[in-house]
């Protein structure tokens, strides 16, 4: 716990108002969105200005006092769990929009303004902010730029880092540094580029540059009904191989449209393998494009094509696949979420080999996935009833990661490593890839306050603190937000 | 050759023959050519370097080797014999390349499977992916494609003290660790040799096609600039294109074939009274042809795209009164190259006067080629970011007794 000196300067900092330290009242921001890690913080603080993060992150220096920054709390990967007995610092009130110039396609917001509100911020003028995790809705722009988050559309618009322009950073040390610039290609290192998804560990965003997108004439989402998720895939390589940038290509295996269908009536066709695509453009070459892909799936057996007739409609396909986690609480009592990447060519030998193991498990895997860059999304089903049924879970959510490693791809395509999977990255990088990553995190934070003991493997985990299985965040289990 | 520890020339030739092999090094004055064939040679390389505190420039081709501050002789090490296409998986659209390759190489051979990696630098015939990425070089496709940091996905780069570190990886979509990668971009080889980048592709434009429309003044497009970039076309580069006396306007539009009618319609439409006419591939070579007259002082700007024109139009009005002459390009994204026909000490008042000019928008001014002449007394790189501090911490981790290229980066790192 934190000495009531230290509380008192907090306090000084930042206000009555803006400090936390009532114990029932510091359990809101106990865990984020992986839920079965919980800590329990020393105080929590709600700046409203850099001044404020910067008075903070003193004292915080000053004491050796660990910190973690927070925005929503959406995180899938235990990022945003407090250190113990630390501060956490809560970026909600950083909430404003402070300048949007359309003629040079930027906005400046603070951190813990929400996602969509940036493109609802600048939708009169027809653009659109294009990062859109499925918990856009809450999730703050603080945390995106922590995670370099993605979503369903970044095969097209790129993640986080790409539409990120500059930032302005509180170091651990307190120092506000502006990195990166509303101009391209200030002169020094890229900071902006390394410091996006580095998960809280180099400082404290208190001001992100962003560009901003035109929206695209035109949208068109199809829907293909295949016999398997193979030859869902074997399509998804013969678009690319065409030659085509579709903005999403989204594959659904039947156990994961069953649970979507139960939860949100999206009126998939019943399949074994559903292909999402989505292409954006002008009209005259997405219309083109699509009649090459409704050849593409003819081609590879589609059962059913069909391109959503409306907005309304796109509206709805779209709801399904991204309810589709959450939806799994319907046809399973537990479950645990992954993120692995592979390579696109490696999708068949993996699912194969996921099926494989799953069946040697006793268990059974629903697959969701953002097929176009290979993201995996495999949902470990069990049930926490079953003596030793949640140990052999976590054990084959493991081995998938492993197995993407072994396959030439990562352990996150955009949940970060965070908490959940510190050895993991040990699995995917050696000994020499980390000594040099800890380079910068030694630059940045020699006294290794910024959330500690995250991203970066330990010598050995405490037995309390293993990885597990997921459980719903209370704003999906509240219908607020869903997870991807 | 500079050596506190009294090491000589022969001494570093004998050593580095030793590890490379007595036909791939050799010595030239004050500087020792090594050309290793792979990391681990590299690594033993600057293990020499650095504990014999000599410096080490790593060399592609030398296209850039002027740019930034000049660094004492020392060692050269040659990325040459690291040259080839490492892999090429085209169905996963991604390649590993060896920084020794040349840009042109490259995309020869993925354009056999219809792919480029989507970045048209300067001098793609000699100039190797290394130095492209070690400057963060960016032509006119940026618009489109963005930059080398939102091309690059992994990088295997040797650290002052022999460390390999691979970063990143081989697919586009990751999140596992940092990207130390999008440090090493732009770093000026300042932090590590890099020996291999992996891309992520993009189909080649196999349609694509030119407009040009000209005009006296830089600042009659500045409105047809801003529609364009306000509209929902998709243009791959556009670049504005100045001298003393007159200025154009290219466009670039990759599409299907039986679209560009109707885009070329529309770009009609928005260019109004100013004509607008078919145009040749060649013009995207502008910005090279800058650098072609080997007395010319040239700079790289950085402002916000909608000062393109303005200060385009503001350098006409300013230098119809000088005496001397420029011409430039300047990239629809904000990125601008001016080559200035000016006696050498008018340039450092002129680069000063363009800096203040930006600052107060946040763009930026760096002298890449200025006559020797000038050189002690001028600012290269015009940094006042208030993460200069910072950026030396990170040089000192990196590179703790300063072997990579010291002094050549902003605020002498």
């Amino acid at each position: 716990m934190l000495p009531q000196s230290h509380i008192d300067e907090l306090r000084a900092a930042v206000g009555a108002d803006g400090l936390i330290t009532g114990e029932s009242q510091l359990q809101t921001y106990e865990c984020d969105g992986l839920t079965n890690f919980r800590i329990l913080p020393g105080a929590v603080v709600l700046p409203r200005s850099a001044a404020q993060v910067q008075a903070v992150v003193r004292i915080c220096a000053r004491h050796k006092i660990p910190f973690v920054s927070r925005g929503a709390g959406t995180g899938l990967s235990g990022g945003a769990l407090p250190a113990a007995g630390g501060v956490v610092i809560s970026l909600a009130r950083m909430n404003r929009i402070l300048e949007v110039d359309i003629a040079n396609r930027y906005v400046v917001v603070e951190p813990g303004v929400i996602n969509a509100h940036v493109t609802a911020r600048v939708a009169p003028q027809g653009y659109f902010y294009a990062p859109d995790p499925s918990s856009q809705s809450v999730c703050t722009i603080g945390g995106n730029v922590a995670e370099n988050s993605g979503g369903a559309h970044c095969l097209k618009y790129g993640f986080t880092v790409t539409h990120t322009l500059g930032l302005e950073v509180v170091l651990p040390n307190g120092e506000i540094v502006q990195l990166g610039s509303p101009t391209l290609d200030a002169p020094g290192y890229d900071l902006t580029g390394v410091f996006v998804g580095s998960e809280g560990t180099l400082g404290v965003t208190t001001k992100v540059i962003l560009r901003i997108v035109k929206r695209p004439e035109v949208v068109q989402t199809l829907l293909a009904a295949f016999n398997s998720p193979h030859a869902a895939g074997q399509t998804v390589s013969d678009i690319i191989a065409a030659g085509m940038l579709p903005s999403a290509l989204e594959i659904m295996d039947a156990l994961a449209i069953e649970a979507a269908e139960a939860a949100v009536h999206a009126n998939y066709p019943v399949c074994g393998g559903l292909l999402l695509v989505e292409l954006d453009g002008p009209s005259s070459e997405v219309e083109a494009l699509m009649s090459e892909v409704r050849a593409i799936c003819s081609k590879n057996g589609a059962q059913q094509v069909r391109v959503a007739q409306s907005d309304q409609e796109r509206a709805l396909v779209w709801k399904g696949r991204k309810a589709a986690f959450a939806a799994m609480g319907r046809i399973s009592p537990n479950y645990i979420v992954q993120d692995g990447v592979i390579p696109r060519t490696a999708l068949p030998s993996v699912l194969s080999e996921i099926d494989r193991m799953a069946s040697a498990a006793g268990l059974r895997v629903a697959n969701v996935f953002h097929a176009g860059d290979g993201n995996l999304h495999p949902l470990v089903l069990y049930d926490r009833a079953i003596a030793g049924q949640e140990e052999l879970a976590l054990d084959l959510s493991y081995r998938i990661l492993h197995l993407c490693v072994d396959n030439g791809g990562s352990i996150t395509g955009e949940h970060g490593v965070g908490k959940e999977k510190q050895e993991a990255l040990g699995y995917m990088f050696s000994e020499p890839d980390l000594a040099t990553m800890q380079l910068v995190r030694c630059a940045f934070d020699p006294e290794n306050i910024a959330n500690p003991d995250k991203v970066f493997p330990r010598t050995r985990l405490c037995a309390a603190e293993i990885p597990g299985p997921y459980t719903p965040h209370p704003l999906e289990t509240a219908g607020i937000a869903e997870i991807f | 050759m500079t050596s506190t520890t009294g090491f000589t020339v022969q001494e570093c030739a004998a050593q580095l023959a030793g590890i490379a092999g007595e036909t791939h090094s050799e010595v030239a004055g004050e500087i020792v050519t090594v050309a290793p064939v792979d990391a681990a040679q590299i690594a033993q390389i600057l293990r020499v370097a650095d504990a014999n505190a000599v410096s080490v420039t790593p060399f592609g081709n030398g296209t850039k080797a002027g740019w930034g501050n000049p660094v004492a002789p020392g060692i050269r090490l040659s990325l040459k014999r690291m040259n080839s296409l490492r892999e090429h998986p085209w169905q996963d659209m991604t390649c590993t390349v060896e920084a020794g390759c040349t840009w042109a190489s490259m995309q020869a051979e993925l354009a056999q499977h219809g792919q480029m990696v989507a970045l048209d630098p300067l001098w793609p015939a000699r100039a190797t992916v290394g130095g492209i990425v070690a400057t963060n070089d960016s032509g006119a496709m940026r618009l489109k494609y963005g930059g080398l940091r939102d091309l690059i996905i992994g990088m295997t780069i040797v650290l002052a003290d022999g460390t390999i570190a691979k970063t990143g990886g081989k697919v586009v979509k990751n999140v596992a660790g940092y990207d130390l990668h999008k440090l090493m971009t732009g770093s000026f080889g300042t932090l590590g040799v890099i020996t291999e980048v992996n891309f992520r592709l993009h189909p080649a434009e196999t349609a694509a096609r030119t407009w040009t429309a000209t005009a006296p003044d830089a600042l009659q497009f500045a409105e047809p600039l801003r529609i364009l970039l306000d509209t929902q076309m998709t243009p791959s580069s556009i670049q504005l294109r100045a001298g003393k006396l007159q200025s154009a306007l290219d466009v670039r539009i990759a599409t299907r074939p039986e679209a560009f009618d109707e885009q070329a319609t529309r770009l009609r439409r928005i260019f109004g009274q100013i004509e607008l006419r078919d145009s040749v591939n060649e013009v995207w070579q502008a910005r090279q042809q800058l650098f072609d007259q080997a007395d010319r002082v040239i700079l790289k700007a950085s402002l916000r795209s909608s000062d393109v024109c303005s200060v385009s139009s503001e350098l006409q009005h300013w230098t119809a009164k000088q005496e001397f002459d420029f011409d430039l390009t300047a990239q629809a994204t904000g990125l601008m190259t001016v080559a200035l026909n000016i006696q050498a000490d008018a340039a450092p008042g002129l680069l000063d006067q363009l800096r203040s000019r930006l600052k107060a928008s946040g763009g930026s001014v760096i002298a890449l080629r200025i006559p020797e002449s000038i050189r002690a007394g001028l600012d290269v790189w015009g940094c006042d970011s208030n993460a200069l501090a910072l950026m030396r911490e990170i040089k000192r981790r990196f590179d703790p007794n300063r072997t990579l290229n010291p002094g050549r980066f902003v605020g002498n790192i």
